[in-house]
């Protein structure tokens, strides 16, 4: 890690390689920040890039930010197509809004139609470059050290165990599925994908669509409450053979409502979501909200 | 004319206008910067107050404001933001997805997600412009990616890019001179970086698809982009 990072500040200025992942291992997360913003990466990558930075050196990932902010501001800058649209849709979009939830209370998600979701995998660590570096959260850190292993992962292991499986079984692929390259769909209309309705403490469930085949899970949260203010959630993979548990990325409000592909699950026993401070963390703060598991 | 429209026919800024852009400045907005460049004004204390109207810089002053006050639940305040920007968002889902129905569903998502969401905008973290356009352009291609294949979003980007000379340009989100700025900053480009970076915009491609696109090795595709969305932003002074 301190390698990468000092690698990564000795800036090499071409050498990209062909794929996202040789691109992270050989320390290029901050390269990567451009096409990250302007979403010129497919789900998975993003997916990898954001489990990457959630357990990267702040300092690495403060940069990777700080490069997406100002991709961000440059494109609204620079690609200002303008069309009037269509009449009444204002009106249309004013009839449609659900009353303002105050910001403290979480807000049940409004019932969408599965077609007007998109598939999204966990949203960027944008606030991460935020995160006050205080003692405050020093202490937390530490805290959650402290009480973590042995004890934390024998928690989470007993926390699989014990999740109340609502439904198993094959899935009926929704009408909405309609690209057969998206990773997303590949995972649902695999052959031999099964799928487990998790409780999510806190509200709400958890629904994991698991396709060995491909290697890879959605995950899909239903009518979970937004994290608290400050909070996001993070996702991990939990190793068969007991070795740390490996972040996947995180969720905000906004990533709640979208399903989120997790590949790379073959080493993994089960998955696991947490309530981690913005910005995500290393190592999960026990206990999960959720989990589920994946194997057999 | 957007700048877009105006880099497929190019047109030169005044002489001299290419050295405007630089790095050096420190804009707390870059639209505010460029009009104070090209009118050789020395630069204001505090360009958030003083952006002339009809700038980036002063249309995010007022969309801030809008975003605190629909994060209160003011529904006037979100039809003004609406009246504000709903030309951005749906003229770039139309640039992305072409087909208008889902450009319209597209732009009721984004503002809906407006709407529930203005509370977390952190005006730290980007202006509302840049903020508002993320959402909208993540929305666009998630969308455009689900319903169509690659193949078809660049045989219908090929189509849409002839098609685009009624582009306007409203006084509420840019300026003339700023538009010119991009002009002349999307003119540093090479040909190759302007237009990877414009497939993947506004055709919703990946680096992948773009590098099939234009026949070229991945790798360099993504120096192309990283390398042009870097020069452009430093030629328009984003800070």
């Amino acid at each position: 890690m301190t390698d990468m990072s000092a690698h990564n500040n000795g800036r090499v200025p071409s050498g990209f390689a062909a794929d996202i992942a040789t691109d992270l291992a050989s320390g290029r997360a901050a390269d990567l920040a451009e096409l990250y913003a302007l979403n010129a990466v497919d789900d998975a990558e993003r997916a990898a890039i954001e489990g990457y930075l959630a357990s990267a050196p702040q300092a690495e990932r403060a940069a990777f930010n700080e490069r997406v902010r100002q991709a961000r501001e440059t494109l609204a800058t620079s690609f200002t197509a303008e069309e009037e649209p269509p009449a009444g849709l204002l009106d249309r979009i004013m009839a449609t809004l659900p009353a303002q939830a105050p910001a403290a209370v979480p807000a049940t998600r409004p019932v969408q139609d599965p077609a007007a979701v998109p598939p999204v995998v966990a949203r960027p660590v944008r606030e991460a470059s935020e995160l006050p570096v205080t003692d405050e959260l020093g202490a937390a850190r530490k805290r959650r050290d402290e009480r973590r292993r042995p004890q934390g992962m024998r928690n989470w292991l007993v926390g699989v165990a014990a999740a109340a499986l609502i439904a198993l079984g094959g899935v009926g692929v929704g009408a909405y599925v309609a690209n057969l390259n998206d990773p997303l769909n590949q995972v649902l209309q695999a052959g031999d994908v099964r799928q487990a309705t998790v409780d999510v403490t806190g509200g709400g469930t958890a629904t994991v669509s698991v396709s060995p085949s491909k290697d890879a899970v959605v995950v899909e949260m239903n009518d979970v409450p937004a994290p608290p203010p400050g909070k996001v959630y993070q996702m991990w993979l939990i190793q068969k053979d007991g070795s740390a548990p490996v972040s996947q990325g995180l969720m905000d409000a906004e990533a709640l409502s979208k399903p989120a592909v997790v590949e790379g699950i073959g080493s993994a026993a089960a998955l696991g979501i947490t309530v981690e401070p913005t910005g995500g963390s290393t190592s999960p703060t026990m206990p999960t909200v959720a989990a589920a598991p994946l194997g057999a | 004319m957007t700048a877009l429209q105006a880099n497929r026919r190019p047109v030169r800024g005044p002489a001299g206008g290419r050295s405007a852009g630089g790095a050096s400045h420190d804009p707390r907005s870059a639209a505010g910067t460029l009009c104070l460049k090209v009118m050789e004004t020395p630069n204001a204390p505090n360009p958030e107050v003083t952006a002339p109207p009809g700038t980036s810089a002063d249309v995010n002053r007022r969309l801030g404001g809008l975003l605190e006050q629909i994060a209160r639940g003011d529904q006037a305040a979100f039809a003004e933001f609406y009246e504000l920007t709903s030309r951005r968002v749906f003229g770039m889902a139309r640039r992305v997805l072409i087909d208008v129905e889902l450009s319209e569903d597209t732009t009721q998502e984004v503002f809906l997600q407006v709407w529930q969401s203005a509370a977390k905008f952190n005006p730290e973290a980007g202006s509302p412009l840049a903020w508002l356009m993320t959402i909208s352009h993540r929305r666009a291609v998630d969308k455009v990616r689900s319903s169509q294949s690659s193949t078809d979003r660049e045989a219908k980007y090929g189509a849409s890019s002839q098609d685009i000379d009624h582009d306007s340009v409203s006084d509420e989100v840019g300026s003339r001179l700023e538009a010119e700025a991009v002009v002349r900053c999307l003119d540093t480009l090479t040909d190759t970086q302007r237009e990877s970076v414009r497939l993947a915009y506004y055709g919703g491609l990946t680096y992948r698809e773009v590098a099939e696109k234009l026949n070229a090795a991945v790798p360099t595709i993504k120096s192309r982009i990283r390398d042009g969305l870097i020069r452009l932003k430093t030629c328009l002074g984003v800070s």
